[in-house]
């Protein structure tokens, strides 16, 4: 087992859930939300969103239109569908929970130390 | 000095330079590979080519400003490298949307054929090759030193996959090579779920139709119905396609196996052939000497060998690139290059070979022949002998077999030529004294080869106390080669001589009398009148007259004769006659004469 992989797929589980929470409050386009997750340092390469944003599309958690850009190509403004912020929604308690169990299940080991 | 390519990126305009542009096209190429269609392959990739747009524009100060290599690797870069677009499915697994899972469980992906080489001993095609066919690499490799044992073939084939099947460098092309497998259940599942669809449609449109029956208003839910069970039943179509095309393709890869087996074991015996009959030719292998003297056109047998190898080979390698082009499908080409080279070599060498066939031909388009002429002391009542004589080296049985040509080694160990092609004609001469002629006749290129040829031919022949002895053989230097070389014996004898031929002289006869020819292989053992055109015999027992005619109308056998139309009938035998008309009966017997007639 190679920690790459370990760590890719931890990242790989939470961009989902990290792309629908960027996405929020208010619409964004690809650079936008790129700029975000990789301020966070959650995205390397942007390559990575590419796939995801059409397979969240495609599973209708997101929709998009299009806006001209004064300085290149226009833009797909991405948004939730109102199951995208249902789907959200349960996301986050699940992440709420996971966070808690983990923090429990780390923080217990170095007790014990 | 560069030069530069125009290119439209996501409806933008950009010049970029020719290095920067192939490298960019073998970018997106890549990702373009790891996705596939059902993924939303062409939004994927139209998406990111925005992207790279908006990332060049970013970097462009102006219309004229040229995009560079460093641009490019710059955005590459930032987009990252192809196996980072990919989303491990494995991850999604659990999807909670259903209607998502389903699709991403039907886009069931083909193994493809890579070479492995994280996990390679020399190319990584047996790692390569235990992925496709989902075995251990063990066994192949096994499958290899067996294969290199059976004389080496296994080192031939795995350089032509080493050369031919691409080496698997990106992590999308490592996942398909170990791709998800077609197999029975997949087919299995897809079944069931379509038919499922069916009978759900199919209760859906009963109870529309109860519905409709029920409300006359409602009949446009049987409408709707009758839609869903067509677009259900198209499904079911579809799947069934998929069944049918899933054969075809196990057909094809069938064919594609066949083909594979077929070329490469038609190569590999060309190859140990090719090899042996070279191999043969350096070391001079003894029984090669035959085939060389055969060859009276001289060309090389190696070049003959290779040509043939050629005609025949080539078809059989395109029949094995076409098998692998089958069974892999992202096989790589092996160049049109490497195409018409092949394919001229191959017309190359047929024509070749047509002119060595015709020089080899022409070999035989002269025959000329060389007569030596002796007189021999036999008159008139004179009695002539004839014996044949062997030889311990050459054909020392005086057995004849036409057009046997061998090879043997003289009383001084020279290789010669030998062959038993000696006929003996004997005809009647109004001289007196005997003659016998030595015709010595061969093939060749030109009258002049052909008459040296024929000259070159050794025979002799002895004459001692009214004995003639004859060789049973004729010989000549390899160097003349096989040149359909014979020698006609012919005796002129004077009329009133007799002549005896002696048992051994029997295979050297022809088998009749024609043309002069006076004594045939019956004749010996017995001694022979010359008369004119004709031989007597002077001590041969009278021969039983022997007539058997059988039929319908006429009989003649050991009883009698006897003959029957539809007017009467003839009977004569050892009783007697009988005659036979519609009228009239005619009996002679020992009884007398008996005549009846119904008039």
């Amino acid at each position: 087992m190679k920690i790459e992989n370990t760590k890719a797929q931890m990242r790989k589980g939470v961009l989902e859930f990290c792309i629908l929470s960027v996405l929020k409050d208010e619409d964004a386009y690809v650079a936008e939300i790129l700029d975000t997750l990789k301020d966070a340092k959650l995205l390397v390469v942007e390559g990575t969103i590419y796939p995801l944003l059409t397979r969240l599309k495609n599973a209708g958690l997101l929709n998009y239109r299009w806006e001209e850009s004064t300085s290149g190509p226009p833009r797909k403004y991405y948004g939730l569908t109102e199951t995208g912020k249902l789907f959200l929604k349960e996301l986050n308690t699940t992440w709420s929970e996971l966070h808690n169990a983990v923090t429990i299940v780390t923080s217990q080991k170095t007790t014990k130390k | 000095m560069n030069k530069t390519v125009n290119i439209n990126l996501a409806g933008i305009f950009f010049h970029i330079d020719e290095d920067a542009y192939l490298k960019l096209q073998r970018y997106l190429e890549a990702i373009k590979r790891s996705f596939t269609d059902s993924q939303g392959r062409s939004e994927i990739i139209a998406d990111i080519e925005a992207r790279i747009a908006e990332l060049f524009s970013e970097r462009v100060e102006n219309d004229k400003q040229v995009i560079r290599i460093k641009e490019v690797d710059e955005v590459i870069s930032i987009m990252g490298q192809p196996e980072d677009y990919l989303v491990d499915d494995e991850i999604f697994e659990d999807e909670p949307n259903a209607s998502y899972s389903k699709k991403s469980s039907s886009s069931t992906s083909n193994r493809k054929l890579f070479r492995d080489t994280d996990n390679s001993y020399v190319g990584g095609v047996s790692s390569g090759l235990a992925h496709y066919f989902g075995i251990d690499a063990i066994w192949i490799r096994l499958a290899w030193i067996l294969l290199i044992f059976g004389a080496g073939t296994g080192i031939l084939l795995y350089i032509l996959l080493w050369i031919l099947v691409p080496e698997a460098k990106t992590t999308a092309e490592k996942i398909m090579m170990t791709g998800e497998p077609v197999n029975i259940s997949n087919i299995e599942k897809k079944i069931k779920d379509s038919l499922e669809n069916v009978t759900e449609t199919v209760s859906d449109v009963a109870k529309n139709v109860s519905e409709s029956v029920s409300s006359a208003a409602k009949s446009i839910d049987v409408k709707k119905g009758a839609n869903s069970i067509k677009s259900s039943s198209r499904t079911f179509f579809d799947t069934i396609g998929d069944i049918i095309m899933f054969f075809f393709k196990v057909f094809a890869k069938f064919i594609g196996i066949i083909l594979i087996i077929v070329g490469a074991s038609a190569l590999i015996g060309l190859i140990i052939g090719l090899f042996s009959v070279g191999v043969a030719d350096i070391i001079h292998v003894p029984g090669l000497d035959l085939v060389d003297i055969a060859n009276a056109g001289n060309t090389p047998i190696w070049l003959i060998s290779l040509l043939a190898f050629f005609v025949v080979g080539i078809p059989f390698f395109f029949l094995f690139y076409l098998g692998l082009k089958i069974l892999i499908n992202n096989l790589k080409s092996i160049g049109n290059i490497a195409k018409f080279t092949l394919l001229g070599i191959w017309l190359i060498s047929i024509i070749s070979l047509i002119i060595v066939g015709i020089r080899q031909a022409s070999e035989y388009a002269f025959d000329e022949s060389y007569i030596e002429k002796t007189e021999l002391p036999i008159m008139a009542n004179d009695t002539l002998n004839i014996r044949m004589v062997g030889n311990d080296n050459f054909n020392p049985n005086f057995y004849r077999n036409n057009h046997s040509f061998k090879l043997a080694h003289d009383d001084d160990g020279n290789k010669t030529i030998y062959s038993s092609d000696v006929d003996i004609r004997v005809k009647s001469t109004t001289d007196s004294v005997a003659t016998i002629a030595i015709e010595k006749s061969a093939d060749g290129r030109s009258y002049e080869i052909a008459r040296e040829r024929a000259k070159n031919i050794n025979y002799n022949f002895d004459f001692r106390n009214n004995t003639l002895l004859l060789d049973s053989y004729l010989t000549t230097n390899p160097e003349n080669k096989f040149s359909d070389q014979e020698v006609d014996v012919v005796l002129y004898l004077p009329e009133n001589s007799v002549v005896y031929f002696n048992s051994s002289t029997k295979p050297f006869l022809y088998y009749r009398n024609y043309e002069g020819n006076i004594i045939s292989r019956e004749n010996t053992n017995h001694y022979m009148k010359i008369l004119f055109d004709e031989a007597e015999c002077l001590d041969c027992p009278e021969d039983d007259f022997n007539v058997n005619v059988d039929t319908p109308g006429l009989k003649i056998n050991k009883e009698g004769v006897e003959v029957k139309s539809e007017d009467g009938s003839l009977k004569i035998d050892g009783k007697g006659l009988k005659a036979k008309s519609e009228d009239v009966k005619v009996n002679i017997d020992s009884n007398g004469i008996e005549i009846k007639s119904d008039n």
